[in-house]
């Protein structure tokens, strides 16, 4: 194999993303949250309206090594109803899904402080994860409530 | 997705290995060489794919800088280093030193290791005056002023302990203690350094500065007599700066900057050398493995001080010692 195509070694390094592990397509997330649900596009990507007057929002955060997409199931009251971890990809932390980590995020509003380290626990070896998923979930409510 | 449209690419270039160039899938039956050469590409592409996959890591995202990143407790993980350090003042010079390193997490702020370190150099008329003068790791070494000087030995074995004091994910600045005791055949050194990180665009640039002090004990022949040796202090006193931008996902790049002193003491008097390097960083992070590649160039900003030998200074490079024209590391790690 001549050089040249020792450069396409790392691009192909890059293509693992495409065969990372994905735990929810937006479907499975949406019926996770949300049984027996119907849900209408709001006209804004990665947002839609449930027929229960809530929010089902795919939100893309930051990880270490990648983003991690996180769906988030919002109460008609503005209130978290549930999130799950639809793609998680990192060396360590894989806590994030643990239902009981997962369970701080329930009840939730923009007005919360949802701060790593006051309300929202950290794990430790995955701090950065952990912090950016919070960050998501602070985001989404304020966006919602504004 | 992204990913699949590279490895395809990878594909469509695989032809072209065998010499040709604008050949594509069709011209596959007409040239079967060109069949092994895809073949070859793409089972590298899927060793490579599997290895990420299976594996990503806790991982060194500058070769030369240190970061507050430390494994999570009960977690190891192993590296491989490769610094190769290449010309001095003339003549012919390069020495490849080489690290394994295993390392653990201790607690969730603590992480130690052990390191093995060998070396191997060639020098020829490389040193002031054209002398031929061994590199700093092989000092005790003697070597004529003509002689070709070729030597790799095992330079010794080093304990690092580094404790995160701050974290720039919680407390906004991170900060962290390190220290690292050296002891080899003729060599004691205990690197000491304060590790600041802080990251900025939603922690996507990590900007990394550490401050070294490290004193050593090196025993070489003395100038009169080759055949006396006596122990000598040093001291480097290091800044480095590095800054990485996380451009794509798993993809980091940026660069690292170093000002590297020595003292012929413990107490900073003495100032003997003091270079300034500059170069380009790459980093790839996966799930379990890494690696990071930094090139170094020394900046023509070396002065002349109180301990600087005659002809170590060539236009404003300081050549001495350890310092030479250009370095370059390569940094590999597995996490588990």
């Amino acid at each position: 194999m001549k050089a040249s195509h020792w450069v396409w070694l790392p691009v192909a390094a890059i293509s693992t993303s495409a065969y990372a592990t994905t735990y929810f397509s937006v479907e499975q997330a949406q019926r996770a949250i949300f049984p027996g649900a119907s849900f209408t596009s709001t006209g804004k990507p990665n947002i839609w309206r449930t027929s229960n007057g809530g929010y089902f929002v795919v939100e893309r955060v930051v990880g270490k090594h990648e983003y991690i997409t996180v769906a988030i199931g919002v109460n008609p009251n503005g209130t978290v109803k549930q999130i799950e971890i639809m793609d998680y990809r990192e060396s360590y932390g894989y806590e994030v899904r643990d239902a009981s980590w997962r369970a701080q995020f329930v009840g939730k509003s923009a007005s919360s402080p949802l701060e790593l380290g006051a309300d929202i626990k950290n794990i430790s070896g995955a701090t950065l994860s952990s912090k950016h998923i919070t960050d998501g979930v602070k985001r989404v409510l304020q966006g919602l409530k504004g | 997705m992204v990913g699949r449209i590279h490895l395809f690419a990878s594909w469509r270039v695989a032809p072209s290995c065998s010499g040709q160039r604008g050949v594509g899938f069709k011209a596959e039956a007409r040239m079967p060489a060109y069949a092994g050469c895809a073949a070859r590409a793409i089972a590298l592409a899927a060793m490579l794919a599997t290895a990420a996959t299976a594996a990503s890591a806790e991982e060194s995202i500058f070769a030369f800088v240190y970061t507050t990143d430390l494994l999570p407790q009960g977690k190891s993980e192993v590296e491989q280093w490769m610094t190769w350090r290449h010309q001095k003042n003339g003549g012919t010079y390069d020495q490849i030193e080489g690290r394994t390193e295993y390392e653990y997490g201790l607690a969730s702020n603590l992480q130690g290791a052990v390191y093995l370190n060998y070396a191997w150099t060639q020098a020829y008329h490389n040193g002031p005056f054209n002398a031929t003068t061994p590199p700093e790791q092989f000092a005790d070494y003697a070597a004529g002023a003509d002689d070709f000087f070729n030597a790799k030995r095992f330079t010794g074995v080093s304990g690092e302990l580094i404790y995160r004091i701050l974290s720039p994910y919680t407390d906004g600045i991170g900060l962290a203690l390190y220290t690292e005791p050296t002891i080899g055949k003729n060599f004691f050194e205990l690197e000491n350094k304060v590790i600041v990180q802080k990251n900025f665009l939603d922690d996507l640039l990590t900007v990394a500065v550490n401050f070294t002090y490290a004193p050593e004990y090196r025993n070489v022949p003395s100038d009169d007599n080759p055949a006396v040796f006596n122990w000598q202090e040093e001291t480097d006193v290091n800044v480095g700066l590095g800054v990485s931008y996380r451009f794509i996902e798993n993809w980091s790049a940026g660069f690292e900057f170093l000002n590297e002193r020595e003292y012929n003491s413990f107490d900073f008097s003495h100032l003997s050398n003091s270079g300034y390097y500059l170069g380009p960083t790459i980093h790839f992070g996966g799930e379990r493995f890494f690696f990071t590649a930094t090139a170094l160039w020394q900046m023509p900003w070396a002065t002349v001080h109180t301990d600087t030998i005659p002809g170590a200074l060539v236009n404003h490079l300081v050549l001495d010692n350890d310092f030479e024209r250009f370095r370059f590391r390569f940094k590999a790690g597995y996490t588990f």
